[in-house]
């Protein structure tokens, strides 16, 4: 296509690919992705200890997965993943001074918006899941020709790149909306997110990570385990409920990212 | 003519700082120079031309059609920003193809057009290399082949000559000027007056956020009545020539060259000169081996209308 012919711009699909494959290309490459995944490899790590450890101990494996996943996964990873990429859809290219190379291009601002946010939730989908993937069959290994065992890494891989969806959503918004947006996310990411789970009654709901930990019904139920304290004041969102919720504020974030990246204008600092 | 870009009543501001004031102009196909010392304003007029910016007053056309959020234009713009940004970690290939396919070109179209786009700025030999590898000038010439990979028909090219050694400025103005025979419309900016003129005697001076002045730099000198013209000739007998124009109440003032040979005079009435020149020359056969005009260049509009 000649755009000077057509004196059209590609459709919005195009356009989404087109940013997608980019900053999906991009992003593999870069120092932030190299990070994490030197981070991936820290459940793995431990997984392949907690085996030597406790080799021929019988089924304790298993469990250490599960605090793997609430501890490490759930509370900590892809919500340290989702801030930093999510953050940086917009504000890198504003501080890197890159903006111009796309919003001087025929493409939607919407489009350059979700093709980035795509771009980055398939990144972090793909480091986690391999973190997750090797840490769960090394700890549960022997169990590997139960069927269970292979739906329960999908419903925790799932929830986990649920998780990443609604966090990155919010933390795009968030970078779109202020310059040092990282600040405000970690408070949000690590501090409220954390404490509002102490809170009784129905507070908690306003924390992302309890949608998640709904979704997730292998956890302890009434205080065994170190982990207990963490977990036994949460009080579960019935899991369709959790994942309409999770993906509502995934789309409510995204939709109010997309307009404010289309209406706001972003001045570098000289 | 037509308006290729038209802005009316244009201004912005970032909080308290005026960063364009009341700019009322009209840009024609070829090349436009853009001069104005740095801060002047000359990168906002860019970036509110090409929809990176939105006007706190007044509005901008390319076309005839409104800029800001209207996407569809940038088919037709290339633009060569001016800082020195990159996404560094991708190759000299890999950014320009990736940036064609934002046209929604196909791979092997986007991979043609790279191609030529890199034979141009004579940068094929570094396409795979990572762009954080390349040298200042490199980088230069990679952000004008990214502005022009897509064969647009108006090009904004903010400071595309900065950080270039003679040598690639010389290539670079030569790039440009076949733009313009190309039929294309160039809007170039700089601060420094040798480049601009090097490039083009169509300006556009801009200070302080305000056109200063617009048109063809020789018209403008023509129009600053504040200073009268300076006109220096050499001959084998200028004070024979000074004789004559002693008691020409036109002339402000005259000084003789320390080689004797030369005189300077200043007038507000350069044409009754040149006339009266023509006359005395002929009728006393004096030998004239040059004349040249000191303040009708760049610089001196530059400096009556900026510096004063």
């Amino acid at each position: 296509m000649n755009p000077q012919d057509s004196g059209r711009a590609p459709s919005f699909g195009t356009s989404f690919r087109s940013v997608f494959s980019f900053f999906f290309f991009l992003g593999k490459r870069t120092g932030k992705s190299r990070v994490f995944y030197l981070l991936g490899l820290i459940p793995v790590a431990i997984a392949v200890l907690v085996r030597i450890v406790m080799a021929g101990k019988g089924d304790g494996a298993g469990a250490v997965f599960n605090e793997i996943l609430m501890v490490f996964f759930v509370t900590f990873d892809i919500v340290i993943m989702s801030l930093f990429y999510g953050t940086s859809i917009v504000a890198e290219e504003v501080d890197g001074r890159t903006l111009p190379y796309l919003a001087s291009r025929p493409l939607a601002k919407p489009a350059i918006f979700l093709g980035k946010y795509a771009a980055c939730v398939c990144l972090m989908v793909f480091i986690v899941t391999t973190s997750l993937f090797l840490s769960f069959f090394i700890l549960n290994g022997q169990r590997f020709r139960e069927v269970d065992l292979y739906l329960t890494f999908l419903r925790d891989a799932g929830v986990l790149a649920l998780g990443i969806l609604a966090y990155t959503a919010l933390f795009a918004f968030l970078g779109a909306f202020l310059k040092r947006a990282i600040i405000i996310g970690l408070i949000f990411g690590f501090g409220w997110e954390n404490i509002i789970q102490y809170f009784p009654g129905s507070t908690q709901k306003f924390s992302l990570v309890h949608y998640m930990k709904s979704l997730l019904p292998r956890q302890p139920a009434g205080g065994s385990g170190r982990l207990a304290i963490l977990l036994f004041k949460l009080e579960p969102t019935r899991p369709a409920v959790a994942v309409l919720v999770l993906l509502g504020i995934t789309a409510a974030f995204l939709a109010l990212g997309c307009w404010l990246f289309r209406t706001k204008e972003y001045i570098f600092e000289e | 003519m037509t308006a290729v870009i038209e802005a009316r009543n244009l201004s912005k501001w970032y909080g308290n700082v005026l960063g364009l004031s009341d700019v009322s102009l009209e840009i024609e196909s070829g090349i436009t120079g853009l001069l104005g010392p740095n801060g002047a304003g000359k990168s906002t007029f860019m970036k509110l031309i090409t929809g990176q910016m939105k006007p706190n007053i007044g509005g901008v056309a390319v076309r005839g059609e409104n800029v800001w959020n209207n996407f569809r234009l940038f088919s037709r713009i290339g633009f060569c920003p001016e800082p020195d940004a990159f996404y560094e970690d991708v190759t000299g290939w890999e950014f320009l193809t990736g940036l064609l396919r934002f046209y929604g070109f196909g791979a092997a179209e986007a991979a043609s057009r790279a191609a030529k786009a890199l034979d141009i700025v004579e940068l094929a030999a570094d396409k795979d290399r990572r762009i954080r590898g390349y040298s200042r000038g490199m980088r230069q010439r990679i952000k004008f082949a990214q502005a022009i990979a897509h064969d647009p028909d108006i090009l904004i090219l903010d400071e595309p000559l900065s950080g270039l050694d003679p040598l690639g400025k010389r290539r670079l103005i030569k790039l440009i000027k076949d733009l313009r025979n190309e039929g294309k419309t160039v809007l170039v900016s700089s601060h420094v007056l040798p480049e601009i003129e090097a490039v083009t005697s169509r300006i556009i001076m801009i200070h302080q956020g305000k056109v200063l002045a617009q048109g063809d730099v020789h018209d403008i000198r023509e129009l600053i009545e504040t200073h009268p013209h300076m006109i220096s000739l050499k001959c084998d007998d200028p004070r024979a020539v000074a004789a004559v124009f002693v008691a020409d109440p036109s002339i402000l003032k005259m000084s003789f060259g320390p080689d004797g040979r030369s005189l300077v005079v200043e007038t507000h009435n350069r044409d009754a000169f040149f006339s009266r020149l023509q006359s005395i020359v002929a009728e006393k056969g004096i030998e004239v081996d040059e004349i040249t005009s000191p303040d009708d260049n760049l610089q001196a509009v530059f400096d009556y209308l900026v510096v004063r």
